[in-house]
């Protein structure tokens, strides 16, 4: 039997692909998040989380259709070339996002902070 | 002071180009011999010395910063970016950006580390016309005695080294104002 399969890959998904692979970039101090991952990292905590879920906190995720487009938020040290930094995360975060959900991924990074000591 | 090709660039005190002596410290030639006894020239040699040494000593150093919560939802607050609040970063990969105050951030620091002078403000802007290139203005004390015509040769090719180094992007204006002097400090140069 020969069915056709369609896979469709969330936002969810892509988002802690994403944070997976943007914080073992070199340079890659951590991954800020934004207000509203914040906030419910602080209710997460009070309320008792599962731990179990790969964190996504820093990064947003779209997909549409056979593309997606993420955002990461990125904090670094000094030392690290800025513009290089957000680079290779452009690239090594769209690669993983490629090759686990076959997803085209455009990729916006900021650099948030950079740490001086 | 515009830092455009073809223009008057300020000298040191000595007459001599602080981006010729800072290509040698960095070339790792020794000093000659007026370079080894003019005050202005081992100023401008320490400058590129020091800046070598934050951008790869610091990036060789393995740091996990603490995060409680209240630092997360801080940081959070602060990290709610507005468009004029983001330099934008050259990339062929798609869109890439920087806060604006986390760079002047960088420069300060940089500006900090030099001998004889403490940076006081800096300004980055960016206006789209120009590519990704940014002027600067920054306002600095100086040690008193420190040669003052020297300190803008210094700063500026400082800021031009570190925006290509540390943040990635070409400086095409430096604004450098004295706005102070401070006395040598008998327990060492704090920042502010």
């Amino acid at each position: 039997m020969n069915a056709d399969v369609r896979m469709h890959v969330g936002d969810a998904v892509v988002a802690r692909v994403a944070a997976h692979h943007a914080r073992r970039v070199p340079g890659v101090v951590a991954l800020r998040a934004d207000l509203a991952q914040a906030l419910l990292g602080v209710a997460g905590a009070v309320l008792g989380q599962d731990r179990s879920w790969l964190p996504a906190d820093g990064v947003t995720a779209t997909v549409h259709g056979a593309s997606a487009e993420v955002t990461v938020t990125i904090v670094t040290r000094l030392g690290h070339n800025c513009r290089d930094l957000a680079q290779a995360v452009q690239r090594d975060v769209a690669a993983g996002v490629r090759a686990y959900t076959g997803l085209d991924a455009l990729v916006t990074v900021t650099v948030a902070d950079v740490l001086l000591n | 002071m515009a830092v455009n090709p073809g223009d008057p660039v300020p000298t040191l005190a000595c007459g001599r180009d602080a981006a010729r002596v800072w290509d040698r410290a960095e070339a790792g030639v020794a000093p000659d011999v007026h370079e080894r006894d003019c005050p202005h020239c081992r100023a401008a040699f320490a400058d590129a010395q020091g800046l070598e040494a934050v951008v790869h000593r610091m990036a060789a150093q393995r740091l996990e910063p603490p995060d409680t919560v209240l630092d997360r939802v801080m940081h959070a607050v602060v990290a709610e970016f507005r468009p004029y609040e983001v330099l934008s970063l050259p990339s062929p990969h798609g869109p890439a950006r920087m806060s604006t105050p986390a760079a002047a951030a960088v420069l300060r620091r940089v500006v900090d580390g030099m001998g004889g002078l403490r940076a006081r403000s800096c300004r980055i802007e960016q206006d789209g016309a120009q590519g990704h290139a940014v002027d600067v203005r920054i306002t600095v004390a100086a040690r008193f005695g420190v040669d003052l015509a020297s300190v803008t040769a210094r700063v500026r090719q400082m800021v031009i080294a570190a925006g290509e180094q540390a943040l990635g992007v070409p400086v095409r204006r430096v604004d450098i104002e004295v706005v102070d002097l401070f006395e040598a400090d008998p327990f060492g140069e704090g920042g502010p």
